[in-house]
């Protein structure tokens, strides 16, 4: 228990350092919100009132504190450009965001923990010899490459997925609930999943593969063999459950992570996330929706830290017993 | 002792030095003499290519002259924070206008781009200061007689030609496309200096099968939709189809009674409006003379500073009958239709009045309320607005030119690849901007016999925006010797990709009454160039460039 508190309050100071630093990393960048507002009819009155309207008048440090405390009361402000409740906007687009990134990464890890355990055990085949240069090479190639490629391919010539958005045109629904749980939605996320899961595939498998090379050479596996246990046996139940451990937290992380990597998915997709809208948040000097997103972002994922670190406890118990000790 | 006569040879032979030096100076005009190097301001080559390709272009030429050139990329904000608010740290920069309906009207460029009044603040940021030229600029708007005007504009034209304050480079050709399969040929209407993407075809466009709904893109998202705020390019095209005006710009790109039967001028400083019979806000109360005097009273105080320029001409709004009013001008102004008419949005005052009375002594304006109300009187009623997403409208079949479709849907389609795979599918069906290269999507018409394409040449254009307040550019034959050095049709081919004909004036080829063929003679290339900077006692020493005998440089480059 005493280390769970520990771990989080490891996270919130990680938060906080975050907060911090993009509070001023924004406001020291160039340029000001106001030269987005470029209109000849605004003189130097109303922009003044503008600025006060912002906030943006007062010393840095002020400016800081106040921030901070809305943010403690759970208030990320006014978005400059789209006079709305930064959350709002953010709560909007978080739902497509996390299902893009999550079904992604669970595609990518179930296919790269069995691909790499499998490769493992195909080691010096002539199968090895294919994959694992394949794999490097979709690891390697740009999101937005693939992505083109598959929405060439699979959409604009074969015609079996739609080229863009998150639903149909026109399409009503009566919640969001509703519209995610739709074919249709479905549909038109199945081509930036397969991308992004594509992309991310390599790392599990890889991570999988060279600790199941490892682990095979352990004693317990010699153990096993010994014990006469079918190979499958022991591919399974002895080798790649100690295997896994590492894959574990690159999951968690790669949650986080791909969060705000998924600027590039998309953009190409047109899919309504949280990375085009911090895009478009940064090149407008909106910091109030820039803060928030990236704000979101790493609360996802410090979330994501703290739970792979306590299934890390659960999973391997020589973590907690080995602080005890 | 030995010191000293150290120091005193060192002393002789500084002075020698400098002797000598002066010596060179005037024999080679002397270092600072040199015309500094001028930096050239563009964008990205990711966000404007043709932009960025031209200002390599122009650097090449102007290199030819003997100036030392260097093309710097800005990000937009940071590039408009510099050239707009910081307006005399910069030499040149490439820059563009974009043409709307209302600029059909050739007063918005001719007037606002180079008046000295709008030169501390407004759109004059080159700050070319011509009396000669303000006082053409204010009497083109006070002639009602349009072929007396059209000789001021030819003039202004002309004037602007001698000075070239800037070099114009190309008016672009932009092709827009829609899926002929759904929508009949013929009801597409072009709208000059605009292309298909207007109003008229909104209203016009039939479909031809079960296909009901017009499917367009956006490559940015929509900031506003709010009928007292413009917030982004795309806001227009949405608040245009909303909101009723009393004229609009007519596919000829000449105003024309809207929400209006008649619009007549009494005299030179007075119109008097017959407003049409039974129009209705989409909430169903009647639009009355009430409301309409509103509109145009709204934007008068400080609220909705980007309209008020629109109404600071007229003196007052009188009703004059059930459906009548009149509007008198503090000046006449030939413009009012065009510039005020056809521009304030309709607005409906049970809705607003209580709004703005609300913001009354508050810092804030209308512009920051992003969308208070869509009850509009226009042809199509706001229906849903999913700002990443899309935004969708409806016909409003009681309104007096109501729509053949049923729905115009806009989806916001980052990639421009994408909308062509979009298009082919037919989750779009009307290509409303494209963010590709042209040729692209030409060349995916001609595989796919349903697109049809059409390319139409813009009011707007793209410059080289030349700093008249510093030298060297104060210089009227220094800025007609760099303008002259570049090569429009290498331009047109080689940045445009031939999507775009060739510049020489604020005042389109489109607009055909109003541009002045005269300009479209410029005798370009680096020998004319060279030729002017010479007689004007430029001097070119050891491949560099160097000022006339008694001016010197006295600006270091940023």
């Amino acid at each position: 228990m005493k280390l769970v508190l520990e771990r989080f309050t490891h996270n919130a100071l990680a938060l906080l350092a975050v907060t911090t630093i993009l509070f001023f990393m924004f406001r020291l960048m160039p340029g000001t919100p106001l030269a987005a507002f470029i209109n000849e009819n605004l003189n130097a009155d109303q922009q003044q009132a503008m600025l006060e309207q912002f906030g943006l008048d007062r010393p840095m440090w002020q400016q800081y504190f106040i921030y901070l405390g809305n943010l403690v009361q759970g208030e990320f402000g006014l978005s400059f450009f789209q006079r709305r409740p930064v959350l709002d906007i953010l709560l909007e687009v978080l739902p497509n965001s996390l299902i893009l990134t999550l079904a992604s990464l669970i595609i990518a890890y179930i296919f790269g923990v069995l691909a790499g355990a499998w490769l493992a055990w195909k080691r010096g085949s002539w199968i090895e010899r294919v994959a694992v240069p394949a794999v490097l090479a979709t690891r390697a190639a740009p999101e937005f490459w693939i992505g083109m490629v598959l929405l060439a391919l699979l959409s604009f010539n074969a015609g079996w997925f739609p080229s863009g958005g998150a639903s149909s045109p026109g399409l009503a629904y009566t919640n969001n609930w509703q519209r995610i749980a739709s074919w249709d939605y479905l549909h038109h996320l199945a081509l930036p999943v397969l991308t992004l899961a594509l992309y991310l595939q390599g790392l599990p498998l890889l991570l999988m593969r060279s600790n199941m090379l490892e682990v095979m050479h352990e004693e317990f596996v010699t153990m096993a063999r010994m014990k006469g246990f079918s190979e499958w046996r022991i591919v399974i139940n002895h080798a790649a459950r100690n295997a896994l451990l590492p894959v574990v937290t690159a999951f968690a992380l790669g949650v986080g992570l791909s969060m705000g990597g998924n600027v590039v998915i998309e953009t190409v997709f047109s899919w309504p996330g949280i990375g085009r809208l911090l895009v478009q948040a940064v090149s407008v000097h909106d910091y109030p929706l820039a803060q928030g997103a990236f704000l979101m972002i790493a609360l996802v994922l410090a979330l994501m830290n703290f739970v792979a670190d306590l299934l890390y406890m659960v999973l391997d118990p020589r973590v907690s017993h080995g602080r005890k000790g | 002792m030995r010191k000293l006569k150290v120091a005193a040879a060192l002393g002789l032979a500084a002075v020698g030095v400098a002797a000598l030096g002066l010596a060179t100076a005037a024999f080679a005009q002397g270092a600072s003499e040199r015309v500094r190097k001028i930096n050239l301001y563009t964008w990205p080559q990711a966000a404007l290519p043709q932009s960025y390709q031209a200002s390599q272009l122009i650097a090449q030429q102007w290199r030819q002259l003997g100036l030392d050139v260097e093309v710097k990329p800005l990000q937009r904000q940071a590039q408009t924070q510099l050239i707009w608010f910081s307006r005399d740290k910069w030499d040149a920069t490439m820059w563009r206008m974009v043409g709307r309906p209302e600029r059909s009207d050739p007063d918005e460029f001719l007037y606002s781009l180079y008046h000295s009044s709008y030169a501390e603040k407004g759109y004059n940021f080159i700050g070319y200061i011509n009396p000669e030229y303000d006082k053409l600029a204010e009497k083109q708007r006070t002639q009602l007689d349009r072929d007396e005007r059209r000789k001021t504009a030819f003039a202004m034209q002309e004037i602007i030609n001698r000075d070239q304050p800037q070099a114009f480079l190309v008016h672009p050709k932009y092709p827009l496309a829609f899926n002929k399969a759904v929508f009949k040929e013929d009801t597409v209407v072009n709208q000059s200096g605009i292309g298909i993407r207007n109003i008229w075809t909104f209203l016009k466009i039939e479909p031809l099968g079960a296909q009901k709904d017009l499917i367009i893109n956006s490559n940015e998202t929509i900031n506003a939709t709010n009928p007292l705020y413009i917030g982004g390019a795309v806001d227009s095209w949405v608040t245009d189809l909303i909101w009723d005006r009393v004229m609009r710009i007519g596919p000829d790109g000449m105003p024309q009674p809207w929400a209006a039967e008649s619009v007549s001028w009494a005299d030179d400083k007075t119109v008097d409006v017959k407003l049409r019979a039974g129009m209705k806000w989409h909430d169903g109360k009647p639009v009355t003379v009430e409301d309409v005097i509103f509109s145009f009273e709204a934007p008068a105080g400080d609220k909705a500073p980007m309209y008020k320029p629109f109404v600071t001409d007229i003196a007052k709004i009188e009703k004059t009958g059930d459906l009548g009013l009149r509007f008198t001008l503090k000046q006449p102004n030939t413009t009012f239709l065009t510039a005020s008419l056809a521009k304030i949005n309709l607005i409906p005052k049970h809705i607003w009045e209580p709004v703005l009375k609300d913001l009354a002594g508050k810092p804030e304006t209308a512009e920051q309320l992003k969308e208070v109300s869509w009850i509009g009187s226009g042809p199509f009623k706001m229906v849903r607005w999913k700002p990443t997403e899309e935004i969708l409208l409806e016909r409003n079949g009681e309104h007096f030119a109501a729509p053949k479709i049923e729905r115009w849907i806009m989806r916001i389609v980052p990639n421009a690849e994408a909308t062509l795979g979009m298009l082919k599918r037919g989750e779009l069906n009307f290509i409303g901007i494209f963010g590709g290269d042209p040729e692209v999507l030409v060349k995916f018409a001609k595989e796919n016999p349903d697109i049809a394409i059409r390319s139409e040449v813009d009011i707007g254009f793209e410059y080289v925006a030349f700093n008249n307040r510093r030298p060297p550019f104060d210089d009227v034959a220094f800025r007609r010797a760099l303008s002259l050095a570049i090569d429009r049709r290498l331009m047109v081919s080689a940045a445009w990709q031939d999507y775009a004909i060739p510049a020489n004036s604020h005042v389109s080829p489109v607009l055909t009454f109003w541009h002045d063929p005269a300009v479209d003679q410029l005798k370009t290339g680096i020998a004319e160039a060279k030729k002017i900077l010479k007689d004007a006692g430029y001097r070119v020493v050891g491949g560099k460039l160097y000022y006339p005998v008694g001016k010197q440089e006295k600006l270091t480059t940023e």
